[in-house]
């Protein structure tokens, strides 16, 4: 078996973790994930975090201000990797949290863990930077298909990455996905992890091009439906670090503070307590620090060797 | 101020006198002379314009009177610091040294033009301070917009002695400088043509050793802003040998992060990344090339990673490229891949033992090499790359290959090499393929008329086949022995790719020609012989075509269609030599003493291994959705392929495998193929799902997820077909009593693949569907059940036939009627729940579609 927490320790630190081991923990995860729905049960007290986007830094701030997992309850959103420079590391020292308190810690997927999207926006590049491959990637990505599409807290409160979808309007429904698999794009599987609330009257086309835009009707239906208070997500910048809608029927929570390392925003988690009272932690981002306590300058790693 | 009108009389003829005396200045043109009095505008008279330089070399604007030439209306100098403006087209306004303000309406705006390009001339020649400015009414008509033509520019000081002051007034300057394309450029210009960014960096360098961190927060925020022009050559000259290593280390110093240092020189010096030169290259402009290209790339990635903008961005990956597309290009001039193909010849290698292992990893490194280039060569446009993987290819990269993936142990090596094969062939799959049979083609370009070509390929084709199957070959036979999961998954990848008809036919051009034609002759018989489907084209090429004569055979190599047949052959080629290997732990074995071959051994022990077997089910998945039918479906029930992927999910192995294996069912369920479906319900393929299903019964994990979708496309296809049939008989009969016979009709045709599955699944395990009612598909799949019922079990039959199943497989036996006694009664219920569920977008037969979509694209993933 694998000693979780030197691997923690090091993820921590930023340090390279051998391949070998990251397949062994991807491996080790899946036997995990499955044995969660596709909306796994959560109990209070619980402390739900948006974005992460591999701004390692600023997560072990998140778990700094918040109680830290080896006392505290958490949710994870989504969109733990791309646009920061540490995806890897950030993912990686969730998994091994999950693994290591599998009870503490519940992770749902976003709609930025899919093959397409982390080619496209830094996770893949990262990871052949570290590697000098993509096997990493590859592995990272296999997890991604098992992580749970959304959660809900003593059964009141429903949390996923980015919203409601029109083809299934119930948790039960939700529960037929057979998640296994790329996130397609159509669908409610796509829809859970794309679409976002606005003030619209129905069901409305989204910009961005998958899932759709909801509004307060639609929010009020779920709620009702499946007799829950609150839908929990993420998926959008706000930059005050969280935004409640609709008469406090929906909260956005955003958890990556300077976003991109350039947006200027403060993040938040929220803080369920058994009594179901709301409570916004909001952090900034700090500077980040070594193992020796010396700062760093956030940056991606350079490539390796080269030949041409 | 209220804008002077213009003259509207029409010019006089040119005096000569005037023309005498201007002519080493401007052309006269045609103004109204204004002054500002007691703030209004004062026409003083119409006359001709000229800019004039004297002995003196004094600029002066004058304008003589149009009726007497003699007269002068207005002499003003260009001297001091005199702003012109030209407002709109034809005014120049300005206010002299004495502070009176003038204004020269224009007749037309060439002759403002005119005059506005001797303001230009005279404040680069003789009075730098004046300017010219233009002003506009902005596209929204609220306010104005103000550009320079010229004037003078304040550049930073280029005083080798620099300080806090000199630095920040200079990075003030260059700050100010951007607001206007005529300052920007000039300060490009500077930059470009003195050696200010070498003051810089060696004050720098003092600054560093002397600890003034106020200067290198300066130097740092003063290069950024240089970065911001957004300029090519200035970005190009930054990395220069003599000044990367000061423009890095200058950017080392971020004020963001004012307490600690980046260490971009350590990185770019010796413990960074090494340029390493595997062949010698003789040109010295390529090695500058490189690395300049490396040195961008790591400003990009690496230096500016959290400062750049889009712009930016954008202008480094444009430069990158362009040197990219220029060092693949000299790459395939001159002997440098041949010298380094040649280090793959197998007579090469060295005797002495150091010099071996100096060698060995010289291979390595050269293996290293190539995948950068052909990752290099992905940006490049699709010409490009198709010449240089040609190139790559003539030259021998198959050596290499081989060497690879026979002689070389190294997993990452080998990693590397199965990502050029994949970058090549998903960019051409064919291009291999065409150029190693070049030589051979034109050898056998011209068969015998009596060549007759037939599926097992004993032809004059028999050499292309094997090139083509060599590599297939190759990879499977790394995916069955090679334990490392990363190569496993590009591997699979790689097959995917090469297996993948769509892709082979894309790139196949006049083709259709023989497509079209061939499905014509051959529409009755496909479901009899080998023929390749191509999805979309819904055309299909029979292997009857093989039966061509030889005018036939002339005939189709005119047209181009060579390619089709080594496409068949290909894939009839991979089902008789690749596909059994490939897939030799699903096959189910008689074993004799004799059979217990060392290959045997392996297939046994691959057959525990569950990360391959999950692969392997994946890529029976693949071949069954997406290659001809007839031909994978042949291969599949042959060869007990689906038997043993049943017996994967009833197994101690790994859920992941179990749950593929279920995915694998549910895909080939989703095929509607009645062969595969009568198959499975025989051979009683299902039951490992109920199994599973049964301990997951309560359970809210994936496995039960996994299981609830199985029965979701069951009762979406059996609602689909009731739905259809309903919605036929609507349209085409009229009365309620032809309605209703028709309903009758119908319900008969209702006897589809998944009504019998589902029938089927009821009367086998409605013990443990009824304890599931919780799922709604569940209940759905009961009431259709009994909707129809049954009076006597409908698979008495199959269970007879369960033997000779795969021999009998065109024979249809299953029709029993077991359906024909519906009562009327039901048919009705069955359109009442009909229109619900027409209503229902979740039902919607698109689910299904866009189901095997995604799992197209999970399986190529």
């Amino acid at each position: 078996m694998m000693d979780l927490d030197k691997i923690i320790a090091s993820l921590r630190e930023g340090k390279h973790i051998p391949e070998e081991t990251v397949f062994r923990l991807c491996l080790n995860s899946q036997e995990l994930l499955m044995n969660e729905g596709n909306v796994t049960q959560v109990d209070t007290p619980v402390t739900i975090c948006g974005d992460i986007h591999g701004q390692l830094h600023d997560l072990l701030t998140l778990f700094e201000k918040s109680g830290g997992v080896e006392k505290t309850r958490y949710i994870f959103l989504g969109d733990f990797v791309d646009r920061g420079f540490y995806s890897l590391e950030s993912f990686l020292l969730l998994l091994c949290y999950k693994l290591r308190y599998p009870d503490r810690i519940t992770l749902i997927r976003g709609n930025h863990e899919t093959r397409q999207i982390t080619k496209v926006y830094g996770f893949y590049d990262e990871v052949v930077r570290k590697y000098g491959n993509s096997n990493v990637w590859r592995y990272c990505c296999e997890v991604f298909d098992y992580l749970s599409l959304g959660a809900i807290i003593n059964n009141t409160i429903f949390c996923v990455h980015g919203g409601l979808s029109p083809d299934m309007t119930t948790v039960d429904e939700i529960r037929t996905i057979d998640r296994k698999q790329e996130v397609p794009h159509e669908g409610a599987m796509c829809d859970l992890l794309w679409s976002d609330p606005e003030d619209v009257d129905t069901w409305s086309l989204s910009p961005r091009g998958a899932g759709f835009l909801f509004g307060k009707r639609e929010v009020d239906q779920f709620l009702e439906k499946n007799n829950v208070e609150l839908i929990a997500r993420a998926h959008q910048l706000v930059m005050e670090g969280y935004k409640e809608m609709f008469d406090g029927g929906l909260v956005t929570v955003w958890s990556a503070p300077n976003y991109c390392y350039r947006c200027g925003n403060v993040a938040a988690v929220l803080k369920i307590d058994d009594e179901l009272n709301r409570e916004y932690t909001i952090f900034e981002a700090v500077q980040a620090q070594n193992e020796v306590g010396n700062a760093i300058i956030p940056t991606k790693k350079s490539q390796m060797d080269y030949f041409l | 101020m209220s804008l002077p009108g213009t003259p509207t009389t029409s010019p006089t003829p040119m005096d000569e006198d005037i023309e005498q005396t201007v002519s080493v200045n401007t052309e006269p043109k045609r103004v109204k002379v204004y002054v500002l009095e007691n703030n209004e505008w004062k026409d003083t008279g119409t006359g001709f314009c000229i800019g004039e330089v004297d002995e003196s070399k004094s600029a002066y604007l004058v304008v003589s009177d149009e009726d007497s030439p003699t007269e002068t209306l207005l002499k003003s100098k260009l001297e001091g610091n005199i702003e012109y403006q030209r407002q709109e087209e034809t005014l120049i306004v300005w206010k002299d040294l004495g502070r009176k303000d003038i204004a020269l309406s224009f007749e037309e705006s060439m002759g403002c033009d005119t005059l506005c390009e001797f303001i230009v001339h005279v404040q680069r020649n003789i009075e730098s301070n004046i300017s010219l400015v233009t002003v506009k009414s902005s596209d929204n008509g609220l306010g104005s917009v103000h550009d320079i033509i010229t004037g003078p520019v304040t550049l930073p000081s280029n005083d080798p002695e620099q300080n806090d002051q000199t630095l920040l007034e200079a990075l003030k300057i260059l700050n100010e400088n951007t607001s206007f394309d005529f300052l920007k450029n000039e300060t490009i210009e500077f930059i470009l043509q003195s050696n200010y960014v070498d003051t810089l960096i060696s004050h720098f360098h003092k600054a560093e050793e002397e600890r003034i961190p106020k200067d290198l927060f300066l130097l740092s925020n003063i290069i950024k802003t240089l970065i911001l022009y957004n300029q090519r050559d200035i970005l190009e000259s930054m990395v220069e040998d003599g000044r990367i290593m000061g423009i890095v280390g200058i950017l080392e110093y971020d004020t963001e992060y004012p307490t600690s240092k980046a260490n971009h020189r350590k990185y770019l010096g010796s413990k960074g990344p090494n340029f390493k030169e595997v062949i010698p290259l003789e040109n010295e402009d390529l090695k500058i090339i490189m690395k300049k290209c490396f040195r961008l790339q790591f400003l990009k990635d690496v230096v500016l990673v959290r400062f750049l903008d889009d712009h930016n961005f954008n202008l480094i990956s444009e430069i990158v490229m362009d040197l990219e597309t220029c060092i693949i290009d000299f790459l395939q001039v001159g002997t440098f891949l041949d010298r380094l193909i040649e280090l793959y010849d197998t007579d090469t290698l060295p005797s002495s033992s150091p010099e071996k292992e100096k060698f060995v990893q010289k291979r390595k490194d050269g293996i290293r090499l190539l995948q950068q280039c052909v990752q290099m060569s992905i940006n490049l446009d699709a010409l490009d790359r198709s010449k240089f993987y040609k190139t790559l290819v003539r030259k021998g990269l198959f050596k290499v290959l081989d060497y690879a993936f026979h002689m070389e142990t190294d997993s990452n090596v080998r990693i590397l090499a199965t990502d050029t094969i994949i970058t090549i062939i998903e960019h051409d799959i064919l291009l291999i393929h065409n150029v190693q049979n070049e030589d051979l083609f034109k050898q056998h370009h011209k068969p015998a008329p009596d060549d007759k070509c037939s599926v097992q390929g004993n032809n004059s084709r028999n050499n292309n086949s094997n090139t083509d199957s060599k590599l297939l070959s190759i990879l499977s036979t790394i995916l069955l022995s090679d334990k490392s999961p990363g190569l496993r998954e590009q591997v699979v990848q790689a097959l995917n790719t090469l297996l993948h008809p769509e892709g082979c036919l894309g790139n196949s051009e006049g083709s259709y020609d023989l497509m079209g034609r061939s499905n014509n002759e051959s529409k009755n018989t496909s479901e009899e012989f080998p023929s390749f489907g191509y999805g979309l084209n819904s055309d299909s090429i029979n292997l009857n075509s093989y039966q061509y004569n030889g005018d036939d055979m002339n005939n189709l190599e005119t047209t181009g269609s060579e390619s089709e047949f080594q496409i068949m052959e290909y894939f009839a080629n991979f089902y008789n030599k690749i596909a059994p290997i490939l897939f030799g732990p699903l096959i189910k074995k008689v074993t004799t003493i004799t059979e217990m071959t060392e290959m045997n051994n392996k297939i046994k022990k691959a057959s525990k291994d569950d990360l391959l077997l999950i692969h392997l089910v994946k890529l029976v998945s693949f071949v069954c959705t997406e290659h001809d039918r007839v031909l994978s479906r042949r291969f599949i029930l042959e060869n007990g392929i689906l038997d043993s992927v049943s017996r994967l999910i009833d197994s101690n192995h790994i859920l992941q495998l179990r749950l593929t294996a279920v995915r694998c069912v549910k895909n080939i369920m989703c095929l509607d193929d009645k062969y595969y479906h009568r198959y499975m319900i025989s051979k009683n393929l299902y039951a490992p799902i109920f199994k599973l299903f049964q301990k997951n019964i309560d359970k809210n994990n994936l496995a039960n997820s996994c299981i609830q979708d199985f029965f979701r496309i069951i009762i979406t296809e059996c609602r689909a077909h009731q739905v259809g049939d309903h919605n036929e008989g609507e349209e085409s009969n009229g009365t309620h009593n032809n309605n209703t016979i028709k309903g009758k009709v119908n319900a008969d045709n209702n006897r589809t693949n998944f009504t019998i599955l589902n029938k089927y699944l009821i009367q086998t395990y409605g013990n443990i569907l009824r304890k599931a009612t919780y799922v709604p598909f569940i209940r759905e799949m009961l009431e259709i059940a009994e909707e129809s019922q049954p009076e006597h079990s409908i698979f008495e039959n199959s269970v007879e036939c369960e033997n000779d199943v795969s021999v009998n497989m065109s024979s249809d036996g299953l029709t029993s009627n077991h359906l024909e006694d519906i009562d009327m009664n039901n048919v009705k219920r069955l359109h009442s729940e009909i229109e619900h569920f027409d209503n229902d977008p979740h039902y919607s037969s698109d689910q299904l579609a866009f189901k095997k979509s995604a799992d197209q694209m999970n399986a190529s993933t």
